[in-house]
């Protein structure tokens, strides 16, 4: 290897993006702007880069598709400047046995990452996911066996999502559900697809030989999964004039109003997205228009369809409340059957068939989140 | 004779396993073998016809805006619903920017380490790389450097995503220089793919899984700085497939005309045709609706559309229309005499169909659709010229010709984006200001036939009483990677592979650019 500026150059990043991207990172990190320099640091230290496995499970791709939106670093960069990626079956170049021999030497070498990408397939015995002659499960386990830190990628990864929605058809579950005892080396970054921003800042963390960053109880990043999308959103200011979008591709949509009325789960989803944004920052999805669906809520298909359901009777202006005041009375007067939702919910395992943004506006107040976990 | 296991075919969405029989350095037999089955249409049941336009988009993630305007389109067409104007310019451009988006990351990353050999570009010498790009008429990039930084990159040992590569294979037959010129505009295109998705962001949210094309018309409201931002975009992309793309394909073509010679496949093309214009008829789409055998056109009929099981890992119905469609998993062993795949065998009128942008092209062609008509006339002059002979459109059903209609379907959907940009920005300077209208029933059938990047698509859709009765997917990889059906005839891909020929069956790579060329 011929030091960090080759790869850079050879990925058409200069040295001053690759330094704001180390800024990004620290900031991330929780080490502030002033860890930028040890960030750089590390990422051009070691002689040889860190080897890593991308496992394709029961995916769409799509969070793929998403680390090659990624902003700062770009996805040349990650594949070729920060990592080694030795086995990946949508980039990778070898196929067949000669994937399969690179995925055989990385794992003989150790030392890798793992990052896993789709939903864990258990029905018909594990053959509802066949790669090389082998179920995709009994892949999983090899794969993580000996790996240094395991990252679920998205939100089929980390539970399963829309793919073990009600029926699950095919038995499908998250990689920590299946393989409990990866949960002290394991990060779990759902969304739908996963947001790459994040991805970046988890594997800088890695390379930087930090301890994982502090997680909550479904081993979330915090910085990232720390608060709700209601508490970051551009709209809540509307939310708290009682300023609601009424109709799809109305005059009020174009103004911007709040979208809870639409049925948006900004308020029971905790994710970063209003300030993370989409492809490389250009947008996010309450910004186009559409509620939140909560594509990054444990079970979140059955969790929040349907997805457009109408708020709860409790209505701003219903009760006489003067419009600037409804939105904030809506939130607060709920606290409490949030709170009595969050223990039924714990005593049943999983989340109720339905969510009903009326009554998931009070995480905002009370959050129970180790209550979400999934059965 | 020998029995070759390609397994996991990378550089795809999805999981494939190909087996062929090579005799004497030739493709006797082929199958293909669709690894994955996650059950989206049995999630669906029971749901609200716009939960499915979020969720079914999940079942792809290089080409969501498709299955999700398939969806909608499906729940539209059963509930009866007309959407506005507006509604149809804004899917248009998103779909486009999504076609713009797959088409060149498909060539550039997903296919071109086929044919371009990376590690050879080392032996570029650099003075020829600038005079070949200039005779090609392509973009030039700072070649020098890049081949110096390739070589640290080799040097270290490392080649991570490059790693076992086909290098050196005796099937890669580029000149180290326009290697050289490939490998720069691999990396110029991973900008570019992310340029195109960001119109879809900022249209639809974000990319991949947008949010805005619900039933009834779109949430997303325009505006002329956010017109501006997609225009700017368009412009990008658009310059790079014109300057770059189309005079890189022509340039690497002349190189692999034998592939003219084999990859056929089953000779009848599919397309239910994709971008309407105002009248919203599918015959008048940009890419419009029709089927050929050989270049012999003829309606197809949604009806006339069956899946057959024979082969395939499921125990429910077989050879139902869609609309009746069954999908109940049942995996028994992988055997190639019985049942080897996840993937169904669809068939229109019993005939196995080859769908993508050759399909759409020819279609096209055929049809006399202008901008086609002149780039495709274009394109065969060219590599007339240098095939030192005239080729006529037929040579287009081969490997060349499905590559090559791939990249020429993106020229004419980039110049076509224009347009509907230009028309968006006159709906808003002019007042339109309808994007959505309700449903006024909450029962009927309909179907969503629309086309993904990859080719044609059918969401069939049932709603009773306002919520998913019965709901069957036919996407364009089962139309292409189907299995055999109940007579034995082999599916599209498996009968593009037989004839290749394959020089080291070891490392199969010609095999491999077959797979490729349906970028399933
Ligand atoms: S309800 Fe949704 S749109 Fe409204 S303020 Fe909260 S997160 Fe934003
Ligand atoms: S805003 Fe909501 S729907 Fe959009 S990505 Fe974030 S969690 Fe998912």
């Amino acid at each position: 290897m011929q030091g960090l500026d080759a790869r850079l150059s050879l990925a058409g990043v200069s040295r001053r993006e690759f330094l704001a991207f180390c800024g990004a990172a620290a900031t991330a990190l929780g080490l502030g702007i002033s860890g930028a320099p040890a960030v750089a640091d590390a990422l051009q230290r070691g002689p040889r880069l860190t080897p890593a496995i991308w496992l394709n499970l029961g995916s769409c791709t799509g969070c793929t598709e998403s680390l090659a939106q990624s902003g700062t670093p770009d996805i040349a960069t990650i594949v070729l400047d920060m990592l080694s990626l030795d086995y990946m079956e949508t980039l990778g170049a070898a196929a067949g046995t000669q994937a399969e021999s690179a995925l055989d030497d990385t794992l003989r070498r150790g030392g890798h990452l793992a990052i896993v990408e789709g939903a864990v397939m258990t029905g018909e015995a594990g053959n509802t996911l066949r790669i090389a002659g082998t179920t995709g499960d009994a892949l999983l386990e090899r794969v993580c066996r000996d790996a240094a830190l395991v990252i679920a990628v998205g939100s089929c990864a980390a539970d399963g999502g829309w793919v073990r929605a009600r029926p699950n058809p095919a038995g499908a579950t998250g990689v920590l559900q299946h393989l409990p005892q990866l949960e002290p080396r394991l990060v779990n970054l759902p969304t739908c697809p996963v947001n790459p921003e994040w991805v970046v800042a988890v594997l800088s963390g890695h390379l930087l030989g930090l301890p994982l960053p502090p997680l909550d109880d479904l081993r979330r990043p915090l910085t990232f999964f720390g608060q709700t999308i209601h508490d970051n959103c551009p709209r809540r200011g509307h939310f708290a004039n009682g300023e609601f979008v009424e109709r799809f591709g109305s005059l009020e949509e174009s103004l911007g109003w709040c979208l809870y009325d639409m049925g948006c789960k900004g308020p029971v989803t905790r994710t970063d997205c209003p300030r993370v944004r989409w492809n490389r920052g250009v947008s996010w999805c309450v910004e186009s228009g559409s509620p939140c669906i909560g594509c990054g809520s444990p079970d979140w298909v059955d969790a929040g369809a349907p997805f457009l359901s109408r708020t709860n009777a409790v209505r701003p202006g219903i009760a006489g409340l003067r419009p600037e005041v409804a939105g904030e009375v809506v939130a607060a007067g709920a606290a409490g059957a949030f709170a009595i939702w969050g223990v039924v919910e714990t005593a049943r395992g999983r989340l109720r068939d339905t969510m009903d943004s009326g009554e998931t506006d009070r995480t905002d107040h009370e959050e129970p989140s180790g209550t979400l976990k999934n059965g | 004779m020998a029995r070759v296991a390609i397994d996991p075919i990378t550089r795809i969405e999805g999981h494939l396993r190909v087996e062929i029989e090579v005799d004497s350095g030739v493709v006797k037999d082929a199958w293909v073998s669709g690894g994955l089955y996650r059950g989206m249409e049995t999630v669906l049941q029971g749901r609200a016809p716009a939960d499915a336009f979020y969720i079914a988009q999940r079942i792809c993630g290089v080409c969501p805006i498709s299955h999700g305007h398939a969806s909608t389109m499906g729940s539209e067409a059963a509930l009866g619903i007309k959407i506005p104007n507006n509604a149809r310019i804004v899917r248009n451009i998103i779909e486009g920017a999504e076609f713009l988006h797959s088409h060149v990351l498909w060539f550039y990353t997903l296919t071109a380490l086929d044919y371009v050999d990376v590690v050879s570009a080392l032996s570029a010498n650099i003075a020829d790389t600038y005079a070949l790009a200039e005779k090609a008429g392509t973009t030039t990039a700072d070649f020098g450097a890049i081949q110096k930084r390739l070589a640290g990159f080799v040097k270290g040992g490392q080649l991570s995503i490059f790693t076992n590569g086909y290098w050196g294979h005796p099937a890669m037959k580029l000149p180290a220089e326009l290697n050289l010129i490939a490998v720069a505009h691999y990396l110029e295109a991973l900008q570019i793919q992310a340029q195109a998705a960001e119109i879809i962001a900022i249209m639809g949210g974000k990319f991949p899984h947008f949010m805005t094309s619900i039933p009834g018309g779109t949430s997303w409201v325009a505006s002329e700085q956010r017109l501006a931002d997609v225009l700017f975009r368009w412009q990008g992309v658009s310059d790079f497939i014109t300057n770059t793309m189309i005079p890189d394909t022509l340039a690497i073509a002349p190189f692999y005309l034998e592939a003219a010679g084999y990859g056929k496949g089953v000779g009848n093309f599919l397309a239910w045709g994709v971008f309407d214009d105002v009248s919203m008829d599918p015959k008048k789409r940009v890419m419009p609706r029709g089927a050929l055998t050989g270049l012999t056109p003829f309606d197809p009929k949604p009806e006339e559309v069956t899946e057959f099981i024979k082969h395939s890992w499921y125990d429910s119905g077989d050879n139902l229309n869609p609309a009746k469609g069954e999908t109940k998993a049942d995996f028994t062993t992988y055997d190639l005499n019985g049942k080897y795949s996840w993937v169904k065998a669809p068939r229109l009128n019993g005939k196995p169909m080859e769908v993508g942008p050759l399909a759409r092209m020819l279609v096209a062609y055929v049809d006399g659709v202008a901008p086609v008509k002149a780039l495709v006339d274009g394109a065969l002059g060219a590599l007339s010229k240098a095939a030192g002979k005239k080729l006529p459109p037929t040579v287009l059903v081969s490997l060349l010709g499905r590559v090559a209609a791939r990249n020429l379907e993106a020229k004419v959907i980039a110049d076509a984006m224009g347009g509907w940009i230009g028309e968006m920005v006159a709906a808003v300077k002019g007042g339109d200001s309808k994007y959505f209208v309700e449903a006024t029933q909450s029962d009927g059938q309909g179907a969503g036939l629309w086309e993904a990047p990859r080719g044609a698509l059918g969401h069939w859709v049932n709603v009773s009483g306002g919520k998913i009765a019965n709901y069957q997917v036919v996407t364009p990889s089962t139309w292409d990677c189907s299995p055999r059906d109940d007579a034995g005839v082999r599916g599209p891909m498996e009968e593009a592979l037989v004839g290749t020929p394959i020089a080291d069956p070891t490392k199969p790579l010609e095999a491999l650019r077959i797979v490729h060329s349906f970028d399933p």
